[in-house]
């Protein structure tokens, strides 16, 4: 984990919605750590899918890029794999910066 | 521009294009319907198919965003059930999904989507389909407002038509009962069974003579008016009027069981009606009138009968003949119903009133027919 920000381009007209975007990703996070702690497959296969659809759809390339990794990772039961992936979502979250154009 | 667009770009300035979207994730539904209304459309959301359903029978929007995988039914399901249904058939549907694999889309085209949209949903992609979708679905609206329009016109037309022989009432009926101009035409030149009304002045001559002719069209004519009030009172159909006499039909052109009922119904409040005219009429000129009334019943010709330029839809056939003798042989005030009728008539009285029968001779008939007189007071 490095304190490096990393910046996303978010178009102006979708400022008002990222605070509530963002506080779902949190929650998603945590769900996202539960469920790897129960070895709920179809929840993670869940939550990954989610991500995969609206990360992007707001400019958060890699939140889409995750959520596929996640999805792919539950269906062959990879749990380390999707580990790391949760932990990349964590450091993400915490480094993200936004720009509105 | 063409008439066509000119026609869409009416309607698109009249009413925004409104789009339902349908996503159980509200930041999916929420980034869908910004991109939508900074195009100026209206955008609804709801979270899952049924409310979808609901808000869609309640205020059909121009187009649906149906995500796939959500709680309860799927977004397979939702549009398997929309493009089954009339009302929503042609609401053009957009599958937004995040599943990538063939079998997917497969389902999708199964269901009946218009299109589909892939998630992570890129902006101009959204943009582009949805713009496409709404011309066509605008130009498919266009052409059923047309459509509907030349319907209520040529409907409008053939009632203004109709009402000029049968009762307005009877023309609604025939046009609501009727699918289209083509099954009302068909119907209009066929054999068919019919009650015919022969209905003629007493004391015409006389009055032809005495009378100024500036005044006799005027009489006629109320002659007349009263006549056919009766007849369409009763849901008669008025054929031919000539010289002083008026054909009406029963029974035609839509079925009227008690077709006898009505014929002297109408018989006898035609005698009725005119009886203050005929007073009014004796008192100014001098002169006794009345109406004499024949009645039968039987197969006939229905049809538009004539040459290409002067058609008359009218009924042939030997009842309308016995019908015109019988109103010749009729007193004034006299109902004379021939023997095909007087049939039914029997029934209809189920034997509790005697009938006035009597053997008549008629032109044209080798032997006497057998005819029920009635009688009808002026009141």
């Amino acid at each position: 984990m490095n304190d490096k920000t990393i910046t996303v381009t978010v178009a102006k007209d979708l400022e008002d919605l990222i605070p509530t975007f963002m506080t779902n990703r949190n929650k998603e996070l945590e769900a996202l750590r539960a469920a790897l702690g129960s070895g709920d497959m179809e929840q993670l296969r869940q939550l990954g899918h989610r991500m995969k659809g609206v990360g992007n759809s707001y400019g958060f390339e890699l939140i889409s890029i995750l959520g596929k990794q996640i999805e792919d990772g539950a269906k062959t039961r990879d749990l380390p794999g999707i580990g790391a992936r949760i932990e990349e979502y964590t450091d993400y979250l915490a480094r993200v910066k936004i720009v509105y154009e | 521009m063409s008439d066509l667009a000119s026609g869409r770009a009416a309607q698109q300035a009249q009413s925004a294009f409104r789009v339902l979207v349908v996503d159980d994730d509200p930041d999916m539904a929420g980034v869908l319907a910004r991109m939508l209304t900074q195009q100026g459309m209206l955008a609804d959301v709801v979270a899952d198919g049924e409310a979808a359903l609901k808000m869609i029978a309640a205020a059909p929007p121009d187009l649906v965003l149906l995500d796939v995988q959500m709680p309860g039914p799927s977004g397979f399901e939702i549009c398997r059930r929309l493009k089954g249904q009339e009302a929503t058939a042609l609401l053009p549907v957009v599958l937004v999904t995040a599943l990538e694999d063939q079998e997917s889309r497969v389902r999708g085209i199964e269901a009946g989507a218009d299109d589909f949209l892939s998630k992570p949903v890129r902006r101009e992609e959204l943009l582009a389909r949805v713009k496409t979708l709404r011309r066509l679905h605008e130009t498919r609206k266009e052409l059923e407002r047309r459509r509907l329009a030349a319907e209520v016109q040529r409907k409008e037309e053939i009632r203004k038509a109709f009402a000029r022989y049968i009762s307005p009432r009877l023309a609604e009926r025939v046009l609501s009962e009727s699918r289209g101009s083509e099954d009302v035409f068909r119907n209009l030149s066929d054999r068919a069974g019919v009650v015919a009304l022969f209905a003629d002045l007493r004391g015409y001559t006389r009055l032809s003579e005495t009378v100024p002719v500036s005044s006799i069209v005027p009489m006629l004519n109320e002659f007349f008016t009263v006549l056919t009030a009766a007849a369409h009172d009763n849901e008669g159909t008025v054929f031919s009027m000539a010289g002083d006499s008026l054909l009406v039909g029963f029974n035609v052109p839509v079925p009227q069981p008690d077709a006898t009922g009505r014929a002297v119904a109408t018989a006898r409040v035609m005698i009725q009606r005119f009886a203050p005219v005929a007073a009014r009429w004796k008192a100014e000129y001098g002169l006794s009138t009345g109406i004499g009334v024949g009645i039968e019943a039987g197969e006939v010709v229905v049809g538009n009968v004539g040459a290409p330029s002067f058609m008359s839809y009218t009924i042939i056939g030997d009842p309308v003949n016995v019908a015109a003798r019988l109103m010749q042989r009729a007193e004034p005030n006299e109902i004379l119903v021939g023997p095909r009728a007087s049939l039914s008539l029997h029934a209809m009285l189920d034997g509790s009133v005697p009938l006035d029968r009597r053997a008549v001779k008629l032109k044209g008939k080798a032997e006497p027919v057998e005819v029920v007189t009635l009688k009808v007071a002026p009141s």
